[in-house]
């Protein structure tokens, strides 16, 4: 078993976290969150509905014993509205984590950096563990980190389109100068990619579409519990290095050999 | 009288590359990494009715990645059917015999409610071209009691200047609806006999207004049925790309009303099939990928049942098309607009879905999100 995953003072049992929206029915979603073995979930605050049980995604997984709930402000178009959204969902759901989703464009999803920055800044002031859904930008993660966010989830690529780690360069900066966790949130598509992330050192990933696209969401989430743990185990056990060309027979520094060290 | 167009609307070159297609550039338009306008004007020709079932195969695959295994619901409610149009296509037009009714506004409230109970959390409020009985400030009082019971409100509603769309904003106003019926404008003259609704330009940029104003959510569409489709879907396709160029933080989506027999006897300029209808929509989903596609109960539960997660994602359900009628037993002496087909229940529907592997959405949106919400704080 790799290590436990701490955001904030809270610890995990799993360093996968699932996204429950896109589901065939709620039933579906909550067997493959439980399938996943996650402890953290995010729903979206617009898919509360209060009104009607059937339509609610709150109601359900707020029920699990085994999870914590992290509410998320998608629908959020700038910082005041996602400020808003966080404090309404803290006052129904009253966790303390908040995933910071502002995508003001509603087609390809992509987070504002600018806008986000400014609610984390609010948020984490007003005592919220913030886990803001960023652009791949090592810098920004860097100033996040310097206002006091409880992680940084940088995307591998856009929300839904299961390109894979296609920032992986930027996110091998990110891991390596960030002392907050690092969790990779949208555009994986398979288990394999989320071991690769893991293998570069993230700390957590967030999956949704690849789930609940999938013929079978149950057995994936499952299938992505064991990619995440496989990669984890494997970050912890230290992967060999890697070598572009054979290690010579003759080293060109053998004439050092018998001399003073 | 001849229209000028603006820049960026000029299907033309398009639908002779739709003419000049072949069933071999469609099966390459298909297969193209991100298909754009060139392979779009392919993919709705006649060259690529062939591949129908291949194009249902590829817009599923991006429906389910970019809206998962799920539909979202509305439902309209006709306040009035007062008109100062002239369409000639339109059951509500001025010169019709139509009995006139405008909902009071305890009848909205009355609506409204009766709405809510069938659990749908959107609600799109509908009126004929502004006049007297149904204008901005009836309007306004009508978005702001429906905004006490939904979290999403949008209108389709008569073409107006910017500070009346912001005014409808404050009023707790999110969407517009907005067809332009068809894009050609020799023949949108023909059809639009009196009234505003003449002015061409001042239709096709109202969404642009309303987005200027603070609406976050454009729908548009051309009504099938009125001339050439394949002018009116590239027209369509270029409507909207252009709305999400100019206004990057739009959601834009696009409808796919088709025209039904009505009480004026309008017989529609053109047939259009059910396979075209497909084709198009599934062209559409395939060129761009993000964009909520909406098909009404204009059309049969079949076509939609067989529509709902390959190409379209959004629907509405239970409507009625006359004036109110959603808390009283169905009035037989009352006008429609056009004709339901997919008269089933929210509960029937929702059934349907269900067995069809899809979560009906009821409530998608959240009135923290809502510029009212913004000024009351």
């Amino acid at each position: 078993m790799s290590t436990e995953l701490r955001i904030g003072d809270q610890c995990l049992p799993s360093r996968l976290i699932m996204g429950t929206g896109k589901f065939a029915d709620t039933a579906t979603m909550i067997r493959s969150v439980e399938a996943s073995g996650t402890g953290l979930v995010t729903v979206a605050l617009r898919r509360f509905n209060r009104e009607l049980v059937e339509d609610d995604l709150y109601g359900p997984l707020s029920e699990l014993k085994t999870v914590q709930l992290m509410p998320n402000t998608s629908g959020a178009m700038d910082a005041k509205e996602a400020v808003r959204a966080a404090l309404l969902s803290r006052e129904i759901s009253g966790s303390p984590f908040l995933k910071l989703e502002i995508h003001p464009n509603p087609h390809h999803l992509l987070p504002d950096p600018i806008e986000t920055y400014e609610a984390a800044r609010i948020l984490v002031k007003e005592g919220f563990l913030v886990m803001p859904y960023v652009p791949a930008d090592p810098v920004l993660c860097k100033r996040l980190e310097d206002i006091g966010c409880a992680s940084v989830m940088p995307l591998g690529a856009p929300i839904g389109t299961g390109k894979g780690l296609t920032t992986q360069e930027m996110l091998r900066i990110i891991i390596r100068d960030s002392s907050i966790p690092v969790i990779v949130d949208a555009g994986l598509r398979s288990p394999a990619e989320a071991a690769a992330a893991m293998e570069l050192g993230c700390d957590a990933v967030l999956v949704n579409s690849a789930v609940a696209a999938a013929e079978a969401p149950e057995r994936m989430a499952e299938a992505f519990a064991m990619g995440v743990e496989a990669g984890r185990m494997a970050w912890e056990a230290g992967l060999m290095p890697t070598s572009e060309a054979a290690i010579a027979s003759s080293p060109l520094t053998s004439f050092l050999a018998g001399r003073n060290e | 009288m001849t229209v000028p167009q603006p820049d960026w609307l000029d299907p033309t070159p398009w639908i002779a590359a739709a003419q000049r297609a072949t069933p071999e550039a469609a099966a390459g338009a298909l297969r193209a990494t991100t298909p754009a306008e060139r392979e779009f004007a392919v993919l709705i020709s006649p060259a690529a009715a062939g591949q129908l079932e291949a194009m249902a195969q590829r817009a599923q695959a991006l429906t389910r990645r970019h809206f998962g295994r799920t539909i979202s619901l509305y439902t309209p409610l006709y306040l009035s059917n007062y008109c100062s149009g002239g369409c000639t296509y339109c059951g509500f037009a001025s010169d019709r015999k139509a009995p006139r009714k405008r909902l009071s506004f305890e009848e909205v409230e009355t609506e409204c409610r009766a709405i809510k109970a069938l659990g749908v959390d959107e609600i799109l409020l509908l009126t004929g071209e502004r006049t007297p009985e149904a204008d901005l400030s009836y309007l306004l009082r009508c978005v702001k009691i429906a905004a006490r019971s939904f979290h999403k409100v949008t209108v389709e509603v008569f073409p107006m200047p910017t500070d009346e769309y912001r005014a409808l904003v404050d009023a707790g106003c999110t969407g517009l609806t907005l067809y332009q019926e068809t894009y050609d404008p020799e023949l949108y003259a023909k059809l639009h006999r009196w009234g505003p609704k003449q002015d061409y330009p001042a239709r096709l940029d109202a969404p642009e207004r309303a987005l200027s104003a603070g609406f976050r959510f454009i729908g548009i569409g051309a009504l099938l049925g009125l001339g050439d489709p394949l002018y009116d879907m590239i027209a369509l396709y270029q409507h909207a790309t252009h709305l999400q160029r100019r206004h990057w933080r739009a959601g834009v989506s696009v409808s796919f009303p088709r025209i039904q027999p009505e009480v004026g006897g309008f017989k529609p300029g053109v047939v259009v099939t059910d396979h075209q209808l497909v084709q198009f929509i599934l062209a559409f989903r395939i060129c761009l990928p993000t964009v909520p596609l909406v098909l009404s109960t204009r059309e049969p539960a079949k076509l939609r049942d067989g529509m709902a997660g390959i190409g379209v994602n959004k629907m509405s359900v239970a409507s009625k098309t006359t004036v109110g009628g959603y808390s009283e037993d169905d009035d037989a002496s009352a006008t429609e607009q056009f004709e339901v087909s997919d008269t089933r229940s929210t509960e029937a529907f929702c059934q349907s879905l269900r067995a069809h592997g899809l979560e009906p959405v009821f409530k998608n949106w959240d009135s923290v999100y809502r510029a009212e919400t913004r000024d009351a704080q």
